[in-house]
């Protein structure tokens, strides 16, 4: 046995070190303060106080790791048998599970929560006879009717399975139901109403039914089980036929767009390809045996070829009205600006309306019929000008020249109608000297001399429209040159760049002539 | 706990069956005691002074059994003068006698614990009597002093083993084929129908073994039991074995009906099957033969007549549907089942197939049912059949399903109890068990 410092004190009758604390000894409160660290005797830590901790360490036992605590640091949980009382329950039966005994013994069964009854509505035989009387029903068979109901929490399947009154007509599950909705709602309708308006008639719309409507739905449902398989197997072909149809319509028109895309450029502008889902055909993505019945067949058929007939670019439709509204907003913007917008002509296969890229405005010049083009162009070099192309194509000079045009037209028009009209009278004139002659020589001369005179008429402008040709063509494009030059001095370079531009298409005009 | 809604009152499950009683703990996966339903016995006679056997267990006075014999070694196990009797008759109990008895086999001897300390719920078929549901609530009341019971139906059982409250329950069992539309765990009585098609499979298989074939003779479905010895014989030879001679004699007639039926149930659950795309000769005759070899040690390969027993229940061959009293084949149970329930309802049970019982575990059931129904409802786009993989679970889904029921919070304020029993008598069986 170790003793203890008081043991060794007492023993060598030194005083007790609280009654004479001398400057050497320690100080017990700190002692007391600090804990006895695990693996060193009490003696000897009372002997060598808290100073030793490296001590302390070596003296301590090495321990095995520790066990895991897998209850999250509470103790054990402890659990009892108890018996229990369901308070869903009339009666006094007792049943025994497992709790934890920290739980109140005196807390209501958890379950017994969910033990929740429906509404019933009951009614009085007064309020039968005034609101509730019915030819079909008895007021017997009504009540039963109510009982079924309340048992059975509404489950209509299971009440119009289970519903046997005796000596009762069949009723089906349509007439049950029409009977108790009714029956409620003339309850609800006149009875005084605590709460407001909105709620009683939500409680209104809650009962409403409508037998004819059920019963309809229900023969619908009825037709949809009873096609034949044949009669399936066409819906299925017909609904894989509008899939395909609406594939080939869609890559048709991304075909389209593509080469639209192609032709103009990819800064035409051309709005995005919108992919369609399919339902310009009117079908949704439901399986054919959703849509049921010969009738319904029949309609979707119908539908089916008049969309067939007719394809629906709604690209075409829809880039309009996307364009006129920027129109109006930025008119102000394209007047500073000397932009003029075309409109996209009404007129065309719509298919090509689509879209109109930007166009080169001598691209727009009219072009002559190929009959007048030539007494059109003599005209026009009557008048000291160059026909061929217009060397600076405004648009005011197009409209210019469109008007010019116009009004060669017409004047070669009277032009020819004059000329038909003095040949005409040079004709008759003639006619009726030979007729005068022919009362004396005879008619035998008169087609000769009618046919040459044809033939000179006929040839006289053609050949002189060849021998024409060539000269003519660098007479014009100089005065032409002149002109623009005239009127448009201030820039010079431009010009310049547009007139060698013009010679170019100048060439390509006179082969486009020749060919014709 | 709360969390599934589980709250165990150790409650017991009892599913009494045609092949066997299934007893266990509600909240368990799987029955403690399976014990066959048949039963051996000796009858009682008046001057009858049978020395006790092991096995047996002392019938109560005034019951026709002297001495009745249950369980794992009950009627398997030869005795002489010993009868077998069944309880059950078209998956119904017909004879209350040994179902005391049998309960009480499971509980006390094999489960080992006291039925009046256990609220039990017992299985009931739909087409179950009140009567029949009265009379075992009086057993378990009267003779078990049990202090709580309920009664429950195993077509809504076996829906709610499957997870599902809505379900079109196939229940093929050892006696009877049904097919049962429950919705919202109520069973619809008008849409039931059953037929004992399986003992038509059965008595079929039997023909088809017992009767000679040009390649063979017929054979004898003699059981182990009276086999003295046999010598290995090459597949179609004779058999070379010897009869128990001391054995014959005390063999009784039902004992050997119910040791032969034994047999051809062995040989239809080992190699019988069906083909899942309706009967094909060719198809038939191209699946591979398997080896079969009776106790007799006559051994043979079936061919294609295994495939014919399955067949039956799919499909009745003209000159046999002539009959009218033959059970309903299973596509068309399933067509009257469905014929009965409102349109709007078909295509939700139709959806939720759910097939269970032992005979529904034959080759291929699965396959050629779900084959039958998209031939059969073309219009139905999604026909699931919900079929547990688990043998278990496919061949004691009701008392799954009761084991489930019981177990749960909310069920507990269903119980009939004892208090209950003795204030409304019998009439609270109907009322409270819907």
């Amino acid at each position: 046995m170790a003793a203890s410092a008081a043991d060794i004190r007492s023993a060598l009758s030194i005083p007790e070190a609280s009654a004479t604390a001398g400057p050497s000894q320690p100080k017990k409160p700190a002692l007391t303060n600090t804990r006895k660290p695990e693996g060193i005797s009490r003696e000897l830590y009372s002997l060598i106080g808290p100073s030793a901790p490296s001590l302390a360490a070596q003296l301590i036992k090495p321990r095995l790791k520790q066990k895991p605590n897998f209850g999250g640091g509470t103790s054990k949980t402890r659990w009892e048998l108890r018996p229990f009382k369901n308070s869903g329950r009339r009666d006094n039966l007792e049943l025994q599970h497992w709790e934890k005994v920290t739980t109140d013994p005196a807390t209501e069964y958890s379950f017994a929560k969910y033990n929740v009854q429906p509404t019933t509505y009951s009614y009085s035989q007064d309020e039968y006879t005034r609101f509730l009387e019915d030819k079909d029903w008895t007021k017997e068979e009504t009540d039963y009717l109510f009982s079924v109901v309340q048992d059975f929490d509404l489950r209509w399947y299971i009440i119009s399975d289970r519903y046997d009154y005796p000596d009762g007509p069949s009723r089906h599950m349509d007439d049950l139901k029409d009977r108790y909705y009714s029956v409620c709602r003339k309850l609800v309708r006149n009875r005084p109403w605590a709460g407001d308006e909105l709620s009683k008639s939500q409680l209104m719309a809650s009962f409403q039914f409508d037998k004819e409507r059920e019963l309809m739905r229900k023969k619908y449902i009825l037709s949809l089980e009873n096609r034949t398989p044949d009669q399936i197997a066409e819906e299925e072909a017909l609904y894989v036929e509008v899939k395909r149809l609406e594939h080939t319509e869609r890559k048709f028109k991304r075909d389209r767009e593509n080469l639209l895309r192609t032709l103009a450029g990819i800064d035409s502008g051309l709005p995005d390809i919108v992919e369609d889902d399919g339902s310009i055909l009117g079908l949704s993505s439901e399986s054919p045996s959703n849509i049921g019945s010969n009738k319904k067949k029949s309609q979707r058929k119908s539908g089916l070829a008049m969309d067939a007939d007719s394809p629906a670019t709604p690209s075409v439709a829809s880039t309009p009205v996307i364009k006129r509204p920027q129109n109006l907003k930025n008119a102000a913007y394209d007047a500073q600006h000397c932009i003029i917008r075309t409109d996209v002509p009404a007129s065309g296969i719509a298919t090509k309306a689509a879209h109109q890229p930007a166009y080169l405005r001598t691209f727009k010049i009219p072009v002559m019929k190929t009959a007048v083009q030539q007494k059109v162009q003599e005209a026009v070099a009557e008048l000291g000008l160059s026909s061929s192309r217009l060397v600076m194509p405004t648009r005011e000079n197009v409209a210019q020249l469109d008007a010019m045009l116009e009004a060669m037209l017409a004047l070669l028009e009277t032009k020819r109608l004059v000329e038909k009209a003095e040949y005409d009278i040079q004709v008759l004139k003639k006619r009726l000297g030979l007729r005068e002659q022919s009362t004396a020589d005879g008619e035998g001369s008169i087609l000769g001399i009618e046919g040459g005179e044809s033939t000179h008429v006929d040839y006289a402008p053609k050949g002189g429209d060849i021998v024409d040709e060539t000269p003519g063509e660098n007479g014009r494009s100089q005065s032409v040159l002149s002109v623009r030059s005239a009127r448009s001095r201030k820039h010079p370079r431009r010009s310049l760049s547009i007139s060698s531009v013009d010679t170019v298409s100048t060439r390509a005009g006179t082969k486009r002539q020749k060919r014709s | 706990m709360v969390n599934y809604g589980g709250d165990e009152v150790s409650a017991l499950v009892i599913d009494i069956g045609t092949s066997s009683l299934r007893a266990g703990y509600a909240g368990d996966d799987t029955p403690k005691a399976i014990i066959p339903s048949s039963y051996g016995y000796h009858p009682a006679a008046p001057e009858a002074d049978v020395t006790m056997s092991e096995n047996a267990e002392q019938a109560e006075p005034g019951n026709k059994f002297a001495q009745i014999f249950i369980g794992q070694n009950g009627p398997s196990v030869w005795r002489a003068g010993m009868e077998i009797g069944n309880p059950l008759a078209d998956g119904m109990i017909q004879d209350f006698n040994p179902i005391k008895p049998l309960i009480d086999h499971a509980l006390s001897k094999v489960m080992r614990c006291n039925p009046s300390e256990h609220p039990i719920l017992v299985t009931e078929p739909t087409w179950n009597t009140p009567y029949n549901r009265e009379r075992m609530a009086e057993i378990m009341f009267e003779e078990f002093n049990v202090p709580a019971f309920y009664i429950a139906n195993t077509g809504v059982l076996n829906a709610f083993a499957a997870g599902r409250g809505s379900a079109l329950v196939i229940d093929v069992g050892e006696a009877m084929a049904s097919v049962t539309p429950v919705v919202d765990g109520f069973v619809l009585r008008k849409g039931l129908a059953y037929s004992p098609l399986p003992k038509l499979v059965h008595a079929h298989a039997r023909h088809l073994l017992v009767s000679p074939t040009t390649q063979r003779r017929g054979i004898d479905l003699i059981p182990y039991q009276l086999i003295a010895n046999k010598l290995p014989v090459d597949p179609g030879a004779l058999p070379n074995f010897a009869l128990r001679q001391d054995r014959i004699a005390g063999t009784t007639d039902s004992w050997r009906a119910w040791a032969q039926a034994r047999e051809v149930d062995e040989w239809v659950q080992t190699i019988a099957g069906v083909l899942d795309q309706g009967w094909n000769d060719q198809l038939a005759a191209q699946r591979p033969v398997r080896q079969y070899e009776f106790p007799t040690g006559y051994n043979m390969y079936f061919g294609s007549e295994r495939y014919q027993v399955g067949e039956q229940f799919f499909y009745h061959s003209p000159q046999l549907a002539s009959n009218a009293n033959l059970p309903k084949s299973i596509p068309a149970l399933i067509t009257e089942a469905l014929r009965a329930c409102d349109p709007e309802l078909r295509q939700v049970l139709m959806g939720n197939v759910v097939l269970t019982g032992g005979g529904s575990q034959f080759s291929g059931f699965a396959d050629r049912l779900s084959t039958e129904l998209t031939r059969s409802f073309p219009h139905v786009r999604l026909t699931k059949i919900h079929a547990p993989g688990n043998p278990i679970e496919r061949r004691y889904g009701a008392w799954l399903g009761g084991s489930i029921l019981a177990s749960l919070g909310t069920f507990h304020q269903l119980w009939i109890s004892r208090e209950e029993w003795q204030e409304h008598g019998k009439a609270i069986v109907g009322q409270r068990c819907k």
